[in-house]
């Protein structure tokens, strides 16, 4: 999914072309290397906790060494881990519902979110509510940057307006910038998630208070977005390194929940040429922490109905073929 | 043995040489690329069935080209798209090539100036030019179309101008005794001395006007396209297809090469030829015995 903004592609080329070896810390017997996949070319504050667990030795006190590579382009991820190129990995729940649908043996082994913050967006001053959704979008450009999540996400809003693909004009720009396009006024609407989008309209310096209307408001599932994932082989044979990613990845993820300014910092010293600014990095992990809990205000747990309802979404769209089992797309026995 | 001896003895070997290098001909430039690419298809195969490649890592080959029958009639009109986007920036970039080339080469102090510029224009990365190019122009055509032509233009625009400096000065002089005003000096002298240089030049833009178009299109497009079309089929881990639009690409690159060498050999006959055709020559002749009388 590609919902990042302002990195450069010359970073994102230069983070993406290997791994970067996070911290120096002197490899034991005792130690385990592993490779962590990211979703994106380049790094950005979704990393946090990846980065304070590094940064506070919550890896280190859990045997592991971590190496965190970009892919180089959104949709590797999922072939880094059945290559055996990376270990554990970071997709979208839709990446994933492709994945198993392609044959990949993929297991998602925790959530990274909660619930579903993809939304529309529109200029300020701009009328965008469920009530008048249809006149807002009819004729108009939506920016989709095509990625999995926007291409699933886009038909049930369109079902919502009652409107169908010819009724509006997707603007599908991969290597684009929906925010620039959406205040240079080359497209109506734009599409993202909230915890990117906000602090980016805010770091462009534009006047006023941009329009959102959440997804979720206008017939996208709530789901959550992000997840852990591996593929079952490894599962099967690295339960305990799984289970210690997990482990010292939750710990890191509750403290940089309750310390944000100093965890932005953290990931702002880790990747210092990122592209991102440490008051975007900030905002936008600010806007991520209400989305890493359930109801429960617990972490990482997934449940039937989340897949279920992502299957059924996936099945009625015809992203996927068939709606397999729950327990097809995850478990969550690694769970600390 | 006189020389004319020489050349009746020779005469019935030079035949059945000819006879035998139409053959060897059609082996050598139809076989042998053929027969390369068969190779590279059977290689592809063996990797992925040999390693045990898995369809969403890599297809088969005969999957990737299923992908692409299965789904012609989506294909083709995207097809279309690309050929036309490749078409204008590719005549809009030569034409750009030729123009500057010609100018630079008869104004020097335009040459310094702008030359420069033209190296610059090139060290830009053109992914990186491709989005603020789209917040200019918007999402239809023409951004494409500036990516390909700004692709082009240079290896034309540096071969021509290569050509012409190049142009021997004597037959220029020679041309300029007997009287011949600069523009007829230009067209019958310069302009023949610079067409190798100026079809490398073309055959270079060509190769890479497919590149530039597909850039295009992934920097944005309303609608659908070949780019994006791959780029869908990539996040849906449909690897069949990403390799069968990429075989696409390639045919559509190399055909766009072929026809560059095809006009090519058609404009440049002394390449080939050391003697007018037949047909050339009696025209010629005729034209001559006009002037005569």
């Amino acid at each position: 999914m590609r919902f990042r903004r302002f990195a450069s592609l010359a970073t994102a080329a230069a983070l993406g072309a290997g791994s970067l070896v996070l911290g120096a810390a002197a490899s034991s017997a005792a130690t385990k290397t592993i490779t962590f996949a990211y979703d994106f070319p380049g790094p950005d504050f979704e990393l946090t906790p990846v980065v304070v667990a590094q940064d506070l030795g919550y890896f280190k006190a859990a045997g592991l060494k971590v190496n965190v590579s970009f892919p180089p382009d959104t949709s590797s991820t999922t072939k880094l881990l059945a290559t055996g190129s990376a270990d554990i990995g970071f997709l979208t729940t839709t990446d994933m519902g492709v994945a198993v649908n392609a044959g990949a043996p993929m297991l998602s082994v925790a959530n990274y979110s909660m619930r579903n913050n993809w939304a529309l967006f529109a200029k300020p001053g701009t009328k965008l509510t469920p009530g008048n959704l249809t006149a807002a979008l009819r004729g108009k450009r939506i920016f989709s940057y095509g990625d999995t999540w926007t291409e699933s996400m886009l038909p049930f809003v369109l079902r919502f307006a009652k409107l169908t693909n010819q009724q509006v004009k997707i603007v599908t720009a991969p290597t684009g910038n929906d925010l620039t396009d959406l205040l240079a006024g080359k497209v109506d609407i734009s599409t993202s998630t909230t915890n990117y989008e906000i602090p980016g309209f805010q770091d462009s310096g534009t006047k006023g208070r941009e329009v959102q209307l959440l997804g979720t408001k206008v017939g996208a599932p709530d789901i959550p977005v992000w997840v852990y994932a591996v593929t079952r082989s490894y599962a099967a044979s690295h339960g305990a390194t799984v289970k210690a990613f997990l482990s010292a990845v939750k710990k890191a993820t509750v403290w940089a929940a309750a310390n944000p300014v100093k965890a932005a910092a953290d990931f702002s010293r880790a990747y210092p040429k990122s592209g991102y600014t440490n008051a975007y990095n900030l905002e936008g992990w600010k806007l991520t922490i209400p989305f890493l809990t359930n109801a429960h205000h617990q972490y990482f747990t997934q449940t039937n109905a989340q897949w279920s309802t992502l299957a059924h979404a996936l099945k009625s769209i015809n992203l996927i073929s068939k709606v397999p089992a729950p327990s097809t797309y995850y478990t969550n026995k690694f769970l600390p | 043995m006189s020389v004319s001896d020489t050349n009746l003895a020779s005469a019935p070997r030079r035949a059945n040489r000819s006879s035998e290098s139409v053959a060897r001909k059609v082996a050598r430039n139809v076989g042998v690329p053929v027969l390369s690419i068969v190779l590279l298809l059977v290689v592809w195969q063996a990797i992925v069935v040999g390693f045990h490649v898995a369809p969403y890592i890599a297809p088969r080959p005969y999957q990737a080209v299923l992908a692409v029958t299965q789904n012609w009639s989506t294909l083709w009109p995207l097809v279309l798209g690309t050929i036309r986007e490749t078409v204008y920036g590719f005549v809009a970039g030569a034409a750009l090539g030729i123009s500057l080339g010609v100018i630079m080469a008869k104004v020097p102090v335009l040459q310094r100036l702008v030359y420069p510029v033209l190296v610059l224009s090139q060290a830009v990365p053109i992914i990186a030019l491709a989005a603020p190019l789209v917040l200019i122009l918007g999402f239809s055509v023409t951004p494409k179309v500036v990516i390909v032509a700004w692709i082009v233009f240079f290896p034309v625009t540096v071969n021509v101008l290569d050509g012409l400096s190049h142009v021997d000065q004597d037959l220029v002089n020679l041309a300029r005794v007997y009287g011949a005003p600069r523009w007829r000096t230009f067209v019958q002298i310069e302009v023949p001395a610079t067409a190798t240089p100026l079809f490398s030049g073309l055959k270079i833009g060509a190769t890479y006007a497919v590149t530039g178009a597909i850039i295009g299109e992934l920097a944005a497009s309303d609608g659908s396209s070949l780019a994006l079309y791959q780029e869908h089929a990539n996040t849906n881990l449909n690897t069949a297809a990403v390799y069968g639009t990429t075989m696409l690409m390639t045919v559509i690159g190399i055909s766009w090469f072929l026809l560059v060498v095809g006009a090519e050999v058609f404009a440049t006959p002394w390449q080939r030829r050391t003697v007018a055709r037949r047909s050339w020559r009696r025209v010629a002749d005729q034209s001559e015995g006009d002037s005569a009388r």
